[in-house]
C-alpha cells in the first residue's frame, strides 16, 4: 500500500474525497438534464400519437429489456458493497465484487446487441430496413428513432462506465484504493448507479407502452 | 477516501435490492393491466420511487457531505423548469400535432 498526500489545493484527503464527490454530482446534474430532455421528447410524441407508439411498443423485446433491468439493479448492489469492501480495507472482497459488477455489464451489452439483432430481424430499424406496420401509421417510426438514440447513449455510457471500472481494478491492483481513500471507486460507483437509474426510466418508455 | 460516511450495513443493501426487483417485476405486471391513461402515470410512478431508492441508498446521498443534496438537487431543479416551460409550450399550441 502507497502513502496517499491530498492534492496541493486541499488541507485533506477527506477535503479532496468530497470535492470529487461533490463534482461527480454536478456532472450527473448535467446528464439529468441531457436525459432528462431526451425523455420529454418521447412524451411529447407519445401523447401526440398514443395509438401509433403503443402499436411500435409492442414490437420492443420485452424479455430483453427486462432481464437487463435486473442485471443493472444487480450490478448496483455488487458496486455499493465493493465500496463497502474499499472502506473496510477487504481487498480481495473488492476485486471481486468489481469483477462482478463489471460482468453483469458486459451482460447488459450482450443481451443489448441480441436484442439490436432481433430489432433488425425485426425490419424496425429507421433509415435502414424499417417496415411500416399498417397499425402504427408514419407516428411509429418516431418510436424506434427514439429507440435508436437512447439506448446506443445509454450503452455508450455503460461502456464508458465499464472502462471505469477495469480503471479501478488496475488501481487496486497497484494498491490505490485503500481505506484511507477510496474516493475515486466512489465517484466511479455514483456514476455506474446513475447509467442503472437511466435505464429505469427508459424501460417503461420502450418495453411497457405497447402491452397495456 | 474517509469519507465520514458510516457505511449501511450489507443487508440493508441487499434488501433494497429486492425490493427494486420486486418494483420491477409490479412494473411490468401492472403494463398488462389495462389501465389505459394511468398506465404510464403507474409505471414511471414507480420508476420514480425506484431512482429515489438508488439515489439515497446506493448512492449514499444519505450521509455526509450533506452539501450533496444541494447539488443532486439542483438537477432535478433545472429538470423542473425544462418540463415545466415546454409543457407550457405544447400545451398552449393551435394544431398540435398538424
Amino acid at each position: 500500500m502507497r502513502s496517499l498526500q491530498p492534492e496541493i489545493q486541499y488541507a485533506t484527503l477527506s477535503q479532496q474525497g468530497e470535492t470529487a464527490q461533490l463534482g461527480m454530482w454536478v456532472f450527473i446534474a448535467t446528464e439529468t438534464l441531457f436525459f432528462g430532455a431526451l425523455i420529454f421528447t418521447y412524451f411529447i410524441y407519445r401523447d401526440a400519437y398514443p395509438k401509433e407508439f403503443a402499436e411500435a411498443g409492442k414490437d420492443a423485446v420485452l424479455w430483453c429489456g427486462s432481464v437487463n433491468v435486473g442485471l443493472l439493479l444487480t450490478s448496483s448492489l455488487t458496486m455499493v458493497l465493493a465500496i463497502d469492501a474499499a472502506a473496510d480495507g477487504r481487498r480481495r472482497h473488492l476485486k471481486n465484487w468489481l469483477l462482478a459488477t463489471a460482468g453483469l455489464g458486459i451482460a447488459f451489452v450482450c443481451v443489448k446487441g441480441v436484442e439490436w439483432c432481433l430489432d433488425f430481424a425485426h425490419h424496425d430499424v429507421p433509415s435502414i430496413n424499417f417496415i411500416m406496420k399498417p397499425a402504427e401509421a408514419l407516428a411509429g417510426e418516431l418510436f424506434w428513432v427514439f429507440y435508436f438514440i437512447a439506448t446506443p447513449l445509454h450503452a455508450l455510457h455503460l461502456l464508458i462506465g465499464l472502462g471505469l471500472i477495469l480503471y479501478m481494478l488496475w488501481r487496486v491492483r497497484r494498491g490505490d484504493l485503500t481505506p484511507a481513500y477510496y474516493a475515486p471507486l466512489e465517484v466511479v460507483g455514483l456514476y455506474w448507479s446513475f447509467v442503472d437509474t437511466v435505464w429505469i426510466f427508459l424501460y417503461p418508455c420502450i418495453y411497457l407502452v405497447g402491452r397495456s | 477516501m474517509k469519507s465520514g460516511a458510516k457505511h449501511e450495513p450489507a443487508l440493508l443493501y441487499v434488501i433494497a435490492w429486492l425490493v427494486l426487483v420486486l418494483l420491477t417485476g409490479v412494473s411490468l405486471w401492472t403494463a398488462f393491466l389495462g389501465l389505459g391513461m394511468y398506465a404510464p402515470v403507474v409505471e414511471f410512478g414507480i420508476a420514480a420511487t425506484q431512482a429515489a431508492i438508488i439515489f439515497i441508498l446506493f448512492m449514499r446521498l444519505k450521509g455526509p457531505p450533506s452539501l450533496k443534496w444541494l447539488f443532486a438537487g439542483s438537477g432535478f431543479l433545472w429538470l423542473l423548469f425544462l418540463y415545466g416551460l415546454s409543457t407550457t409550450d405544447y400545451a398552449t399550441r393551435q394544431g398540435w400535432p398538424s
